[in-house]
């Protein structure tokens, strides 16, 4: 065969693998025209701008009290207390930055060995203390404790009490043993009801909400000044997490409020008391402003050292007058043991 | 009298007769067919059990075949669904809503769209439930893991184990929150009958209540959504092809850990398919239900 007679065929093959490939080109062509043409969705709500919350403003510094001599301030944690160092080292930093003493009492088990008598540890450090800390306790406070601790306060020593929602504390810190306590756990237990309800104050159950002006989230809530009190004079926004609400009578105010907040257990809306004060005592339903991620926020700064102010400094602020005539009354030991008869001294929470 | 006795011109007239009949009939099928063709294809997406990487590609996947494919003309969502991770729920949500801008698409929620399972349903042109099916739970919760490095390991940075401090988590948190609630807000705008903080609260809403407070359309089953689906693409005869939900992992399908389905009226309980093996890390989740972790940023509220 020559080479002549394959040149038809071959031009035959070249026509038809051209129309092969050319038809598949056209065809993937107008079949490339059907994939998806649908543009991305323009979501307005995912623009950055509307997204991303404004931080709470983290600045500044808890500062120092100023106390002419230094004070012994205790911590109790000898009642199971849900609290440690950590928790509320800005305030210790403060303390002791300005030359005061801070003690944590574990129950005195090798310093001050047995108890004797119907003297509770608690009752004999108090004699050598200037202010008491109490927070989150597991066990309630004996009779004989809360009337100590009246008495210290009575005259002149400084009392601070801190709760947060009672079942936190309940189910992580056991009570220790050993204690000359009468072992019944309120039903509150976390806060310390019996003490606070002595001075006039009780602890809520349920924590405040915001779901609109809140810290980033609907479980910070801001605190507000109420009153004309000192110790939140300066502070016009604080934080609180999962705040407790309080419910004052008699002497005890309000020192600072969250106001169109909600109640956790009862979705009440209102304005709650987070602290409050009764002379030499004050309470706070909240630990975590004393923590170090909080204590700097917003103006929890300011609370915060005026509130180690008021745990070392001798007259308890304006318009509040216990008899203390000078704040180291205690530190000779002499504790006035004539309690005074409780006015509403019943801890019934209501 | 017989053909033949017939003049030439009838007996044309007789065969071309005849003849037509036969083509006719040749063709009959064909016209036949042609008559009663559907017009368009209805596809039905199912979204079945937790939302995570995994499932959500799948899903992903068959709403852009249906958008690439020319024979399907509208899109139906069986969504039963407690949500799951919140980067897969958005990922779903942008491609429900890419679906939406080319072709109808209906949702029927046959069990629960809850929280994540809730944002791929909000951008959908109508929303059937049943009494006993479930919608709502719109927020975002984080997992955080225990604090500090554990022993035996050395991290570059003090945020590397936490990914971040406690207050850029909860910033964070703030934030998908904000594109939850303002999505559900924009995509229900005005039928929904609650305001974003009420919405913030991310309670579950039966299917009747879901209707009363706009989250959802009205009550029927899937059959209903179909027709609607199909009548909103002009379609008078559709066909449905369904595009099935994922299967669990192996395991799941041994029966060692699968996902309980929703029987009506029950809760679905979720399982933990978040684990990033090995490593406890921050978590962000669009999921309804508890998880086994005592710190989450948003408690899950009761059905009403």
């Amino acid at each position: 065969m020559q080479l002549g007679d394959l040149a038809q065929p071959l031009a035959t093959f070249g026509l038809a693998l051209l129309l092969v490939v050319g038809a598949t080109a056209g065809t993937a062509i107008v079949a490339g025209e059907l994939t998806d043409t649908s543009t991305q969705p323009d979501v307005e709500s995912f623009q950055p701008d509307s997204l991303l919350p404004t931080p709470v403003a983290d600045e500044g510094a808890v500062g120092a009290p100023d106390a002419a001599t230094p004070k012994t301030v205790v911590v109790d944690v000898s009642h199971g207390n849900d609290v440690s160092r950590a928790d509320m080292q800005p305030l210790v930093n403060s303390l002791v930055g300005a030359g005061h003493e801070v003690q944590f009492f574990s129950g005195g088990s090798s310093n001050f060995g047995p108890p004797a008598g119907a003297e509770s540890p608690l009752s004999t450090e108090l004699q050598e203390a200037d202010a008491l800390v109490i927070a989150n306790p597991a066990t309630a406070y004996s009779d004989d404790e809360v009337d100590s601790i009246e008495a210290f306060t009575t005259g002149g020593g400084k009392l601070l009490l801190l709760a947060d929602t009672p079942t936190r504390a309940s189910s992580s810190t056991p009570a220790l043993p050993g204690l000359p306590t009468t072992g019944s756990t309120a039903a509150a237990s976390g806060q310390p009801t019996n003490v606070a309800g002595r001075f006039g104050i009780t602890f809520g159950s349920g924590y405040l909400y915001d779901m609109t002006d809140n810290a980033n989230n609907f479980q910070y809530v801001y605190g507000d000044p109420a009153g004309s009190d000192e110790l939140s004079a300066e502070a016009d926004r604080t934080v609180f997490r999962e705040a407790v609400p309080l419910v004052t009578r008699d002497a005890a105010t309000t020192v600072v409020e969250s106001s169109d907040a909600r109640l956790s257990s009862t979705r009440e809306n209102g304005t709650f008391a987070v602290a409050a004060r009764s002379g030499n005592v004050v309470a706070v339903g909240d630990t975590w402003f004393l923590s170090p991620d909080a204590a700097t926020l917003a103006d929890n700064e300011q609370l915060v050292g005026d509130i180690a102010s008021f745990l070392v400094t001798d007259q308890g602020g304006a318009g509040l007058a216990p008899a203390s005539g000078g704040g180291a009354a205690l530190s000779d030991g002499t504790v006035d043991p004539s309690p005074t008869p409780p006015a509403n001294g019943t801890n019934t929470t209501a | 009298m017989s053909l033949r006795d017939r003049p030439r011109s009838e007996q044309l007239l007789i065969v071309c007769g005849v003849a037509g009949l036969l083509v006719g009939a040749a063709f009959a099928p064909i016209v036949w067919d042609r008559a009663t063709e559907p017009e368009g294809t209805v596809a039905v997406v199912e979204m079945h059990g937790t939302i995570t990487g995994e499932t959500a590609t799948a899903v992903t996947d068959n709403l852009r075949e249906a958008r690439q494919n020319d024979s399907i003309d509208a899109v139906v969502l069986d969504i039963n669904s407690p949500g799951g991770t919140a980067a897969a729920s958005e990922q779903l949500y942008l491609s429900v809503k890419r679906t939406q801008q080319e072709m109808p698409v209906v949702t029927s929620v046959t069990g629960m769209a809850a929280s994540g399972g809730y944002y791929m349903t909000a951008p959908a042109d109508h929303i059937y439930v049943t009494p006993a099916s479930s919608v709502g739970s719109v927020g975002v919760r984080a997992v955080l893991p225990p604090d500090g490095a554990p022993p035996g390991e050395i991290t570059t940075g003090p945020d590397k184990g936490s990914t971040a401090t406690d207050a850029e988590t909860r910033r964070r948190v703030e934030t998908l929150r904000r594109a939850f609630v303002g999505s559900v807000v924009e995509e229900r705008n005005g039928t929904l009958d609650l305001t974003a903080s009420e919405l913030s609260y991310a309670k579950l809403y039966s299917g009747a209540r879901g209707v009363e407070v706009g989250l959802a359309d009205s009550v029927g089953g899937i059959d209903a959504a179909v027709d609607d689906a199909a009548a909103q693409a002009s379609l008078a005869r559709h066909d449905v092809v369904r595009m099935e939900s994922p299967q669990p992992s192996i395991l799941g399908q041994l029966g060692l850990s699968a996902p309980d389905q929703a029987v009506a009226g029950s809760a679905v309980s979720t399982q933990p398919t978040f684990d990033y093996r090995g490593v406890d890390t921050v978590q962000y989740l669009m999921v309804h239900g508890s998880v086994a972790d005592p710190q989450t940023e948003v408690n899950p509220n009761a059905t009403r």
